[in-house]
């Protein structure tokens, strides 16, 4: 199933932007993020239904919590689509 | 036994606080190490006693609370991030071990702002003549935890500000009694112990962080991030929590800030100081027993030392102690603190109460004190 994969710095930044989220009324949920996706090693993603990427990043830019990275999880891959 | 030492560290807790430790324990394993459910468990118990902790004192970002494992673990990292070796420091005279060890060890030029017990005017004025461009770091407890003495904070950070200095404020004493907003005062640092007025268990406390303030580490290892990279994490609180959580500590922690926000620290503060001051007025009135305290306990929390003329207070206690009375005599791990006041040589005994306390065992300690002093 589509969706979209907000790349945080640790488990607490990904905490901070559920937290956001939720209260912008977006659901979301709190993963490991796969080991291909990131260049640091272990870190944690929130992961977002596809169509609630628009209004969730400028919700979490007005909470100062920029995204590490985005990524489409389509067709049995993830594939960047920013930061 | 009455437990009258809780300035060292609170005894009697909230049910929640136990109940919440046993969950942990047998619940939850460790935050940012894994998707699993009692991983994730751990995070949002950890990320909450951050909320928590950040709404009581005033910050808007939860990634700056630290959680440590006592208030002397949080003092050091805020002193060795901004004291260099050799570096100078200003503090009041009524500061703990936790804070002049560390400078100590240091080697740090150290001025202590002197003033009075009890003129909280005193020691603004003190530390106005001291803090000058060039110091490194202004250090003061909000309370001293030998005399109780809540020490004007609000002043001596706007001396700060103005003067361009970091200010780091213990608040081992005043963290779930006094009111602290550390974005009105811009301290650098706001340490505290989780066991004490915020009721958590021993093996906990808090740093506080401004952001900006850069931090240097005292502890290196895994935090569950950047994993590839062999320096530590810049980013807090990682950068400052290396190794595995004490999440049964953290737990009751949350359990035991709970409790204080939904009593309120005004009321906590209401009724210790009326304990306090209904002991300190008693003691006052036997013979030959020294009382530590201002009238009315004003600039004073729930915290009264006393001697007894003549008699050891290792001794009294001791006493006490045969009795079923819990109180601490000594020094306190404070001696700066006693030589301020002119009790260095022989040191105090101290009271100290918590929300947990009553009436009826102040009058019961009393009753003891009356046996022990004819």
């Amino acid at each position: 199933m589509e969706h979209y994969l907000i790349l945080a710095r640790s488990v607490t930044y990904a905490q901070r932007m559920q937290s956001t989220l939720e209260r912008a009324g977006i659901r979301c949920a709190i993963f490991r993020a796969p080991r291909d996706l990131t260049d640091l090693g272990c870190a944690y993603a929130v992961r977002l239904a596809a169509g609630d990427l628009a209004p969730a990043l400028p919700a979490l830019h007005r909470a100062s919590l920029d995204p590490v990275r985005v990524f489409l999880f389509q067709r049995g891959a993830y594939r960047e689509v920013g930061s | 036994m009455i437990y009258l030492d809780s300035a060292a560290t609170t005894f009697q807790k909230p049910a929640a606080v136990a109940a919440a430790v046993q969950e942990a324990l047998t619940g939850m394993t460790s935050p940012g190490r894994g998707g699993y459910r009692a991983a994730m468990r751990a995070a949002e118990t950890a990320f909450n006693c951050r909320q928590e902790l950040s709404e009581l004192f005033g910050l808007e970002n939860p990634e700056q609370v630290v959680l440590t494992s006592n208030a002397t673990h949080a003092l050091n990292i805020a002193i060795k991030s901004l004291v260099p070796p050799g570096g100078r420091a200003v503090i009041s005279g009524y500061e703990h071990n936790a804070v002049t060890r560390p400078l100590a060890a240091l080697s740090a030029r150290v001025e202590v702002a002197a003033a009075p017990l009890f003129r909280p005017q005193a020691v603004t004025e003190a530390f106005a003549r001291c803090i000058r461009p060039g110091v490194d770091a202004v250090i003061c407890n909000h309370v001293s935890n030998v005399f109780g003495f809540a020490q004007p904070v609000e002043e001596i950070a706007r001396l700060c500000r103005t003067r361009g200095v970091p200010f780091i404020i213990d608040a081992s004493q005043s963290a779930g009694v006094l009111p602290l907003d550390m974005t009105a005062l811009g301290a650098a640092f706001v340490a505290m112990p989780g066991h004490k007025g915020l009721y958590g268990p021993q093996g906990t406390g808090v740093l506080l962080c401004r952001e900006g303030v850069p931090v240097r580490t005292l502890l290196e290892g895994g935090t569950g991030s950047a994993s590839l990279q062999q320096e530590m994490p810049e980013f807090l609180p990682d950068r400052l929590e290396a190794g595995t959580h004490n999440m049964p500590g953290i737990a009751g922690l949350l359990a035991g800030v709970r409790f204080v926000r939904q009593r309120g620290p005004l009321e906590i503060c209401r009724k210790e100081r009326q304990l306090a001051l209904l002991a300190a007025e008693e003691l006052g009135t036997l013979p030959g027993v020294r009382v530590y305290a201002a009238p009315g306990l004003r600039s004073q929390t729930g915290v009264v030392s006393f001697t007894v003329e003549g008699r050891d207070p290792e001794e009294v206690g001791a006493a006490l102690a045969d009795g079923g009375i819990a109180l601490r005599a000594g020094l306190h791990c404070a001696p700066l603190a006693h030589k301020s006041a002119g009790t260095l040589a022989t040191g105090t005994l101290r009271l100290s109460v918590s929300d947990f306390n009553t009436r009826e065992e102040i009058f019961r300690f009393l009753e003891a004190m009356r046996v022990l002093i004819p």
